[in-house]
């Protein structure tokens, strides 16, 4: 539930905002104008020696420089900045606002005001140094970069987290400034990603993620901290940190399939289905007991323990934090983790509309996957009339997804759900045409019946009086149809007599083409020809596109009748494969120049003595009538096929025209274009509009790690976390991996992943964390002994939750998040 | 993945308040605005616009008529812009004041400055906690403007506590530089969603919980769906670091009744996994969403009840104020509808309580005085309480096919309310204010049924059927039809008994068809009922880990119930 609920909860809200709106309305807007000062009597209040004089100044030149372009507000910069060594913080917080927007405009003058920042950086208020911190690194003039980075180190170290979270804020913006000074910027970012206060490290993951997204090496001696934290940081810094985690896990923890090497990874196991990570691996290990797709997932007891650390969050009021859960179950978890989320997922259509639209589509992401676990969640998906387009479009998309899923009641539930949209769709037309298109994606499905059953929904829409309606139930039949013609000739045979009904143009165009495509079937007992000849009598009265069809529907009757009888002339039987693209050549000829009157008696000139066959004379009368058409494109038409079937012995141009199988036609759910994207992203909801491999900035989850070549499990231990010489920026990382695998050993605090001891693997994390826990204390510098002692209030509480964590350690994992409270 | 560009504030008129860029070189609010408007009306929340310089994806809001846009050039997650979008309208509601309004913005620019820089630092949203940003920002405050704001600056005591206590009243005189100025303590407030040193003279909290209705009706007036989606807002204003425990239940069980629920940071998770009803927490100040939650109606079996075999008598009960049933294509044309209302007899109009008291927000609280502790929470004799919940602004639309010229004959019964056609809208809103239902539900006190009301109208198409060389489009191709019960009694089988009508009038009423309503939808709000049956059972502050507050303090409790639907019972025909 959102918090911007409340404006709409209170009754009288609508009522107030119009009377408060009214009230408004009448005097404020005409007190601004008369606030506007002139600009001599504006610098009189700036140069003023009281200080409420210089707040009231700055506060009209704010207000200035959010009305009006810089050029207004710019002849006041040097007024302004001369304010900014005043002592009162409300003078220097707005100094720093203007000067934020406008030093990009005067950077030599804002030069002069970098000292007076400077030395605030020493002030005794942490606030003050935060904002001197934010503000200095903010302006961008990049020759101040080496002091923007030493301030940020000195920031980094600070004693107050307010200050340290400023700091690790200050670092994208000053590697944007100058990325030469990333080096020691790497230093303090390394800090600050060990910080104990929750809010800090989010931070800095956010800063890290902004920075240097691939120097997955400085996250490794965090990484279990990081996951600690998880449950307690802000939701930013949880957004953060789970989009870290995903690109982590992905490059760090192989997808196994059966314990190797680790002794601790046995109960873990649940049900996997075969990834692509699972395909390379199976390349490489040698052997598989079980049948491929009963393969099993191993999972890192690292990675176990990021997947149970989101647990918590799956009740986080920001929706943005649901969906980044589900994302890193979905692409680092198993289908069980999965299920967790769907519940959670589902409740995003509870908050306001433009959440909800973004959700749904992560949620048919996520349900074209896992249909079946969005079944029991059928009544969210229910479209309600207040709907707007977007979103019913996606409740239809998921009411579709999860039908060959539902049990038969919810089926019916459905079906009966959306013939309600198609009939009452007036309201809206898109919203007709989607249901029925929603009702052909249900007949989909493998049960005959079911199948059956969406057709005949179908077919008791084509006499309704909403042509929308009518053009779209029978495309959706067609394509049912087509699917499956043999099981549908009498569908074929009950759409014929509905001829009579049909009034739209489009309607009757498609039955007759349907009724023409299955002329061929079952010659003895077939209705075509029937059909053709009741269509003639009123051909002229029937619309262009009817016509066109009707014409197409006489020469494919007349096609199979001249394949079922052949006429009498096996004369030139021989000739007939050779002369056809001959007499194609002729004829593009002669149709082109003249209007061939001549070969009009060709066909009946064989058997001109005894009275032509019904068909054949039907033939002859619709392509007299089609030849005096008002029509040109039905004329034209009509001499191509009468060219095509001039000669009644050489039919083989007029089948390969006439009678060739059609292409089966697919219609997927309409999201299955987006299924390559991301879950959590935004080319998700934009598609494939923005561009194809998604809109700029776009990154894919990257691919598993290969077993092997993944970083070394053992970088990991906390006991590697204080030695920050490691950071070079440029060592490569296999090097440093080993580096700080000899460091481990000789330090002798590896326990985990070595120690055959451990089986359980949570007793194995638990040894690991307490054996870990000794050094890690001893190894602490001496300012961050200074920094504890100094913030004795909230360190105090961090050593509790280090208990209970000890605690959890050796219990159960999901206890261990303990009390999300810090007391 | 730096999310945060810029951010713009346009007025209703589309014309711009604000603009604060934050990182980047978005395009320009003038260039972005006319692009959006481009869009066809209901806008999405995300829209890409591909022609801007870099390709902008361009994130809007609206709330209380202003429209906040937020561009990006990279790939985001979407939904994080949007929470940040609402939290900054949530965060200026907070400190101007809601209704958010233009001018309130324009007389504060500073403030809202200073709020703007602190959520976002480099694009990357820092701090939305409004508690927090009390603590670094100071609220504009009626007091100061009246004082110039400057004054004593470096000396002026917490004068931003609501409670605008002069003096401290703690055991900790701290001299702070006003609220701003005591960063020291303030940023080390352990917990980060509640002000350090929060100081009232009077200790109240309130818990109101609102539960908004999403119902959906078959034809045969059986339920296809029935959620209530319940929000608790709470409003906390005690001193100190209180630690409170809200106790909530419910008849059928708590952890039966409330699924899917999402809670504020504050709520300690493994205390409701444990014990579920239990909320143990430390509330921010001020007002806040505690939680969120949906309750289903009609419970896990519902879908059994869709079989053909089980009477209709046996449909799942639901328990609500007020439903509508449709009847269409009725009359010699079938240009005719019907529109029934049933009301629930227990609820009653606002006029039949004894003091017909104006609307005031206090009004369903039961008091709930000091040391009253875990009792049950009393029903004094106010409008809307549990024992007498009030029924208001019932509201039903009717919405109509755009094809619809108009309605004539709208007639609704004797006494309920009044119907118009809007044409605007294309639909039809019949209202019945409280004292109508109140006048209805006397009349009918005795039977206990429920009221029924109908409304009547005819509609009139804008192609009054003239062309009557249409084809027969009376037809039946199966008279299977899949209605939603396969009861062949419900009313759809008054369209199939239209080919037996002469020709002419089986055409017309096929043509009103097409004019026919599709659904009612009815709005309401009881207060002092809820569909869920939940209640708060207690709410306690503990003594030990409390904070702050002095010995013995028992502060003030109340509680409201209230039930909303916003077009949410809908019936489909």
């Amino acid at each position: 539930m959102h918090p911007s609920n409340f404006a709409h909860w209170s009754l009288t809200t609508a009522r107030d905002l119009t009377l408060e709106a009214a009230r408004d309305a009448a005097n404020v807007r005409n007190k601004t104008s008369t606030k506007m000062l002139p600009s001599g009597q504006l610098k009189k209040l700036l140069d003023s020696r009281s200080e409420r004089d210089v707040l009231e100044g700055l506060r009209r030149v704010v207000t200035m420089s959010y009305r009006q372009p810089p050029s207004q507000t710019l002849p006041f910069f040097s007024h302004v900045i001369k304010n900014i060594a005043s002592p009162s913080l409300q003078v220097k917080k707005l100094v720093y606002i203007y000067l934020l927007q406008h030093a990009e405009h005067e950077p030599d003058t804002a030069l002069l005001s970098i000292n007076t920042i400077q030395r605030s950086l020493t002030d005794q208020n942490p606030q003050l140094r935060a904002l001197a911190l934010r503000v200095m690194s903010g302006i961008r003039v990049p020759v101040i970069s080496q002091i923007v980075s030493l301030g940020i180190k000195r920031g980094a170290g600070d004693m107050s987290p307010y200050v340290r979270k400023a700091a690790a804020l200050a670092i994208p913006k000053c590697y944007s400034l100058d990325p030469n000074t990333e080096p020691q910027l790497l230093e303090s970012l390394s800090t600050l990603l060990g910080d104990k206060q929750f809010f800090v490290a989010g931070a800095a993951v956010a800063a890290f993620l902004e920075m240097c997204q691939n120097r997955l090496d400085l996250i490794h001696p965090h990484y279990r901290s990081l996951v600690r934290k998880l449950a307690d940081m802000d939701e930013w810094g949880q957004l953060a940190t789970l989009r870290l985690m995903v690109t982590y896990g992905r490059k760090c923890f192989p997808r196994r399939t059966r314990k190797i090497r680790k002794p601790m990874d046995k109960d873990t196991s649940t049900k996997q289905k075969s990834t692509k990570g699972f395909y390379d691996e199976e390349s490489d290990s040698e052997e598989s007991e079980e049948p491929e797709y009963e393969e099993i997932a191993v999972l890192d007891p690292d990675l176990e323990l990021l997947l149970n650390a989101c647990k918590l969050l799956l009740q986080s009021r920001n929706s943005a934090v649901v969906i980044a859960v589900a994302r890193t179950y979905l692409y680092l978890g198993t289908p069980t983790y999965m299920s967790l989320a769907i519940g959670p997922l589902n409740s995003l259509l509870r908050t306001s509309g433009d959440i909800q639209h973004v959700a749904l589509y992560n949620i048919v992401q996520v349900c074209l996957l896992y249909p079946q676990s969005f079944v029991n969640h059928y009544t969210h998906f229910l479209v309600r009339s207040t709907d707007p387009p977007h979103i019913w479009r996606l409740k239809l998309e998921l009411l579709t997804l999860i039908f060959p899923h539902a049990p038969p009641r919810l089926q019916s539930l459905v079906l009966a759900e959306l013939s309600h949209f198609s009939h009452s769709g007036s309201l809206d037309p898109g919203l007709v045409k989607e249901a029925v298109r929603a009702i052909g994606r249900c007949s989909q499905t493998t049960d005959p019946k079911t199948s059956a059953r969406c057709l005949r929904l179908l077919l008791t829409h084509i006499g309704s009086a909403d042509a929308h309606l009518v053009a779209e139930s029978l495309e959706v039949i067609r394509h049912l149809i087509q699917r499956d013609p043999d099981n549908h000739r009498t569908t074929v045979v009950r759409l014929a007599k509905h001829l009579d009904a049909a009034t739209s143009p489009q309607a009757r165009a498609s039955i007759i083409w349907l009724v023409g495509e299955f002329a061929g079937l079952d010659s003895e007992n077939n209705i075509a020809a029937d059909v053709l000849r009741i269509l003639v009598k009123g051909f002229a009265d029937e619309a262009e596109p009817a016509k066109l069809q009707i014409v197409l529907l006489a020469a494919k009757v007349y096609v199979h009748h001249l394949n079922a009888n052949p006429p009498p002339e096996p004369a030139k039987p021989e000739e007939a494969p050779q002369p056809s693209p001959s007499l194609m050549d002729d004829f593009h000829e002669e149709g082109g120049f003249r209007d061939a009157p001549e070969p009009a008696p060709a066909p009946t000139a064989p058997q001109p003595k005894e009275k032509p066959h019904p068909i054949v004379a039907l033939w002859d009368y619709i392509i007299l009538l089609s030849r005096y058409d008002t029509s040109y494109d039905l004329r034209d038409r009509a001499r191509v096929y009468k060219a095509l079937l001039a000669t009644p012995t050489s039919t083989q141009l007029a089948n390969l025209l006439l009678l060739a199988p059609k292409p089966v036609p697919q219609t997927p759910s309409p999201s299955e274009t987006r299924k390559g994207y991301a879950l959590g992203s935004a080319s998700l909801v934009i598609g494939d509009e923005g561009g194809i491999g998604g809109l700029r900035g776009y990154e894919d989850v990257p691919k598993w790690v290969k077993e092997g070549s993944e970083p070394d499990p053992a970088l990991r231990d906390e006991a590697v976390s204080t030695s920050t010489s490691a950071y070079d920026a440029g060592g490569p990382r296999a090097l440093s991996a080993a580096e700080r695998l000899d460091a481990a050993t000789g330090a002798g605090a590896r326990s985990g992943s070595g120690s055959p001891v451990t089986s359980l693997h949570e007793n194995g994390v638990g040894a690991r964390g307490g054996a870990v826990g000794g050094p890690r204390k001893e190894e602490k510098t001496l300012d961050q002994w200074l920094e504890e002692e100094s913030e004795e209030e909230t360190e105090s509480e961090e050593e509790e939750t280090e208990e209970e964590e000890s605690e959890y350690e050796t219990e159960s994992e999901e206890e261990g998040e303990g009390d999300r409270l810090v007391k | 993945m730096s999310s945060i560009e810029a951010l713009y504030i346009f007025d209703e008129h589309n014309t711009p308040l604000l603009e604060q860029t934050y990182t980047g070189r978005p395009p320009s609010g003038s260039t972005l605005l006319p692009l959006y408007l481009a869009h066809a009306a209901p806008r999405p929340s995300l829209v890409y616009l591909p022609n801007t310089n870099p390709p902008t994806l361009l994130y809007s809001i609206i709330q209380d008529q202003l429209l906040f846009l937020c561009p990006s050039s990279n790939d985001t997650d979407p939904l994080q812009i949007l929470e940040f979008l609402h939290r900054v309208t949530d965060a200026l509601e907070d400190f101007l004041g809601g209704p958010l309004l233009a001018s309130k913005i324009e007389s504060h620019y500073d403030v809202v400055a200073q709020l703007l820089g602190e959520m976002v630092d480099g694009g990357v949203v820092s701090c939305t906690e409004p508690n927090a940003l009390k603590d670094v920002v100071d609220a504009p405050n009626f007091m100061k403007t009246l004082l110039g704001g400057v004054g004593l600056p470096s000396a002026t005591p917490s004068s931003l506590a609501p409670s605008n206590t002069p003096f401290s009243l703690g055991n900790r005189p701290s001299p702070r530089l006003g609220p701003s100025g005591g960063a020291g303590a303030a940023t080390s407030s352990p917990v980060p969603w509640r002000r350090a040193n929060v100081r009232h003279t009077s200790n109240e909290m309130y818990v109101d919980i609102v539960e908004t209705l999403h119902v959906t009706l078959s034809p045969s007036g059986r339920p296809l769906a029935a959620l209530a989606n319940g929000m608790i807002a709470f409003t906390a204003k005690i001193s100190g670091v209180p630690d409170l425990m809200l106790q909530l239940g419910c008849p059928g069980g708590i952890a039966n009744a409330v699924s899917l629920p999402t809670f504020h940071p504050c709520v300690r998770l493994n205390r409701w996994k444990d014990r579920p009803g239990e909320l143990s927490f430390v509330p921010p100040d001020g007002r806040f969403t505690l939680a969120g939650y949906e309750v289903d109606l009609l419970g896990s079996a519902a879908l059994d009840s869709f079989s053909t075999t089980t009477p209709t008598n046996a449909a799942p009960k639901l328990n609500i104020p007020a439903t509508v049933s449709v009847l269409t294509s009725l009359g010699p044309t079938g240009s005719d509808f019907e529109v029934r209302l049933q009301l629930n007899p227990r609820f009653k109009g606002k006029a039949s309580s004894p003091l017909p008291s104006s609307t005031s927000s206090f009004g369903g609280r039961g008091g709930l005085g000091k040391g009253l502790g875990s009792t049950a929470f009393g029903g004094s004799a106010s409008t809307g309480t549990t024992a007498a919940p009030a029924m208001d602004g019932m509201v039903i639309h009717i919405p109509l096919p755009t094809s619809v010229k108009n309605v004539v004959e709208l007639k609704s019964g004797r006494g309920s309310g009044e119907a118009v056609f809007q044409p605007a809208e294309s639909r039809v809103r019949w209202a019945i204010n409280s004292r109508e239902i109140a006048t209805l539900m006397a009349n009918d006190r005795g039977t206990g049924a429920g009221v029924l009301t109908t409304l009547r109208g005819t509609v009139v198409g804008h192609d009054n059927y003239d062309d009557g060389d249409a084809p027969d489009t009376s037809l039946s191709l199966s008279s299977n039809t899949y209605d939603y019960d396969d009861d062949p009694s419900s009313h759809q089988s008054s369209t199939s008994a239209a080919p037996t009508k002469p020709r002419d009038e089986g055409n017309a009423s096929k043509k009103n068809k097409v004019l026919m309503p599709s659904c009612a939808t009815v709005s309401f709000t009881v207060k002092g009922w809820l569909p869920s049956g939940i209640k708060v059972e207690s709410l306690n502050v503990d003594q030990k880990k409390s904070k702050g507050l002095g010995a013995g303090v028992q502060p003030y409790k109340g509680v409201k119930y209230l039930c909303v639907s916003r077009k949410g019972v809908e019936t489909r025909c």
